[in-house]
């Protein structure tokens, strides 16, 4: 760290060199009183050397709540979502998935969980006005195999599921070229595929969404009870880091997450948070440690809520699903039905 | 700030030089900063760092001298301290049970730390807070302004925009009930666009940012002398990881709360934090704690935790110095964060207040 390109004293930029002090995190680091007795300078100049400091790091960011309003940039603004490319769902979602942070889509098996992200794989390659990001997916399997002949069949009929965007444009867009698929079954490859591979390809603006199916898969095997210490700090880990590279990249993040069906006692003994689903209750994996690193919850299952009658959707009453929103920051909770067609996920007015 | 050179204590031959150069008034010198100034008027850079030190101090004691002083040890009756006290604004949630089992809303000068599972409520609570604490005086707010320190980046404007829509509503139909000139006067300025313009965002991405921008807060709560309301959304998100050494970051927090401890007191804002659960495994079954540790329940003055009950919403008051634990039932609709049955409020009752603390004007006058 070079002290001299910093707004300081002299005095105070020689003791940081003795000190060995070198970088701003140090200086945060430490207290008040450490600094002077490792520094030997009075209390003055360390206040004087931290406000310093923290304005180099802060500069000034502050915004106003009006300006990040107000702002319609692409880039930057606060309004942008990725679409999942069916409007009844976008309604849902008041736009769709936001930028900054971790959405997780939890459900059973075959609820439609890896349709609905194959299908943001494609959408996040259209341009910006059709709800797209102009960039491609990066797709991290951790246990099943990448499904490339369901994604070649929704490739070919995206033009009957984006009927809003003109043919010509569906026709210039490389589908398959985009889409990075990552194999990582244990947490070491987890590790080291979010730490190179996803900063590398996110960096250079190859990708702006980032699809991981699932989380669970990774912790299934190895931990037992007793080891829930260890497992709960590689948790928060991965947590942070993707959770950092989302926010240097504002790209978005899809965790896909399993449930188990828990007994009512179980439920009321570990104080653990649950959802009813078809009178049962169900918990998403991972527990409290992973949910509080989410953004966003959203559920899915293939049996339409009780209580709500499903006359929507007579022809297809068997295979009809719900999307439901389990808390997001801007959403109340709520749900809508879908099916799973040809062409891909569909919602149901 | 627009203090003449020539009356700063400085010494004679450094006032001349500045006056040769051209410098006639305080802020030119703080504007230049101290390579500028060594270069124009040929002092040394430790030397101008110097006098701006000082010229620095001189406008800032001025201005602390005509608001009041702070940071100065004052000597008072517990008497004077509870007169304090009862004025002491509060910020009003919306929700009158929450309000009444805190004593009113959210203290000023005080430390609010909100717990509560992903989910719960706490960031609507936080967005909540930083509109109502822009209400008027006169229909019972503190008419401030909010620093909204966001970690975790829940922080949604369009979510703030619908419930700074609907406080503004409240409060005409408020107004309407009761008609007064002053009233009518204070909402012409409390607008949609107002609110907005006077929440101060700020986003920091790890702890070392956390920790430089909460070094930096006193200076922007002195040049932004109306922010009553400071918000750190997830207090425990940046604490949470990266941490092989639990004892630097227990010290780390500890500094941290001694901070917005002075804050809270200096410019008499509240401080609201929102802290994550943890599960802590016990002999036979595991509970939910809030996160960070023992020691860091110690920070906070007043401890709210959130949680749930099948699929009520609950607020239980866990830590206060004046008000008994107690819990109570809240709703989060669209407008915001409201009572789980609205009061009803119709023109015709009688002093429909925002804040039922707060005497109604009329009486004020007649004393």
């Amino acid at each position: 760290m070079d002290w001299d390109q910093f707004d300081l004293n002299p005095k105070t930029i020689a003791a940081l060199k003795k000190a060995d002090i070198k970088s701003v995190r140090e200086i945060l680091n430490l207290s008040g009183a450490d600094l002077q007795r490792l520094m030997k300078l009075s209390s003055a100049d360390i206040q004087c050397l931290l406000k310093t400091v923290s304005h180099t790091l802060r500069g000034s960011s502050m915004l106003t709540a009006l300006q990040l309003y107000q702002d319609k940039d692409h880039f930057t603004s606060q309004h942008q979502r990725l679409s999942l490319g069916c409007s009844v769902l976008d309604k849902l979602l008041k736009g769709g998935i936001p930028l900054v942070g971790i959405t997780e889509l939890a459900g059973e098996s075959s609820a439609g969980k890896t349709q609905i992200s194959l299908q943001l794989c494609l959408c996040v390659q259209y341009p910006y006005q059709y709800g797209g990001l102009e960039s491609g997916a990066v797709y991290i399997c951790t246990e099943d195999v990448f499904p490339s002949k369901r994604l070649q069949q929704l490739i070919e009929q995206q033009h009957k599921l984006r009927a809003d965007v003109p043919p010509e444009v569906i026709q210039k867009i490389r589908f398959g070229n985009r889409i990075f698929v990552e194999q990582a079954a244990d947490l070491d490859t987890f590790q080291q595929c979010i730490t190179r591979r996803l900063s590398l390809l996110l960096a250079r603006g190859m990708a702006r969404l980032v699809v991981i199916d699932s989380m669970a898969a990774l912790f299934r095997c190895e931990f037992g009870p007793a080891e829930s210490a260890l497992k709960a700090r590689y948790l928060q880990t991965f947590g942070a880091q993707l959770h950092s590279l989302s926010t240097r990249f504002r790209t978005p993040i899809m965790c896909i997450n399993q449930i188990f069906h828990m007994k009512s006692m179980h439920a009321e003994m570990c104080n653990t948070s649950f959802y009813r689903v078809v009178g049962s209750r169900v918990t998403p994996a991972l527990g409290i440690t992973w949910s509080n690193q989410l953004l966003m919850r959203l559920m899915v299952s293939r049996a339409s809520l009780p209580g709500h009658s499903p006359g929507a959707a007579p022809h297809c009453a068997g295979s009809t699903r719900t999307l439901s929103v389990v808390f997001a920051p801007h959403l109340p909770p709520s749900f809508c039905y879908y099916t799973v067609q040809l062409e891909g996920v569909k919602g149901i007015k | 700030m627009q203090r003449e050179v020539g009356t700063l204590p400085l010494a004679p031959a450094l006032r001349a030089r500045l006056a040769a150069a051209g410098f006639q008034t305080a802020q030119e010198l703080l504007d230049t900063g101290p390579c500028g100034l060594s270069k124009e008027i040929g002092i040394s850079r430790e030397e101008a760092l110097e006098a701006l030190q000082v010229v620095r101090q001189e406008c800032h004691g001025h201005a602390a001298r005509t608001a009041g002083g702070s940071g100065t040890t004052r000597k008072c009756t517990a008497l004077e301290l509870l007169e304090e006290e009862q004025t002491q604004g509060f910020i009003i949630t919306f929700c009158s049970a929450l309000d009444n089992i805190l004593g009113g809303g959210v203290q000023l000068t005080k430390i609010t730390e909100i717990c509560g599972a992903p989910g719960v409520g706490k960031t609507q609570l936080c967005m909540q807070l930083a509109v109502d604490v822009q209400i008027p005086e006169c229909l019972g707010g503190v008419a401030g302004e909010a620093v909204f320190i966001d970690t975790e980046g829940s922080f949604m404007v369009d979510r703030v925009v619908d419930m700074a829509a609907a406080c503004v509503q409240h409060c005409h139909l408020i107004a309407e009930a009761q008609p007064e000139e002053d009233h009518r006067k204070a909402l012409e300025t409390f607008s949609l666009e107002n609110i907005l313009s006077h929440i101060y965002y700020f986003r920091c991405r790890d702890y070392t940012e956390l920790l430089a921008q909460v070094y930096l807060l006193p200076e922007f709560l002195s040049e932004h002398s109306k922010v009553r309301l400071v918000v750190i959304d997830g207090i425990a998100f940046p604490f949470r990881h990266d941490f092989e050494d639990l004892s630097l970051r227990t010290r780390l927090l500890n500094g941290l709360a001694q901070q917005l401890i002075i804050i809270a007191n200096d410019h008499r804002a509240a401080v609201v934090l929102t802290n994550q659960m943890t599960t802590r495994i016990g002999q036979s079954q595991s509970t939910l704690v809030p996160a960070l540790g023992e020691s860091w329940g110690h920070a906070a003055t007043v401890r709210l935790i959130f949680h749930w009950d099948n699929s009520q919403r609950l607020a239980t008051l866990y830590k206060s110095p004046s008000q008994k634990e107690s819990t109570i039932a809240y709703h989060i609709t669209s407008h915001g964060f409201r009572d789980v049955q609205p009061p009803a409020v119709t023109p015709s009752t009688e002093g429909t207040e925002l804040n039922p603390r707060k005497r109604p004007r009329t009486e004020e006058e007649k004393q």
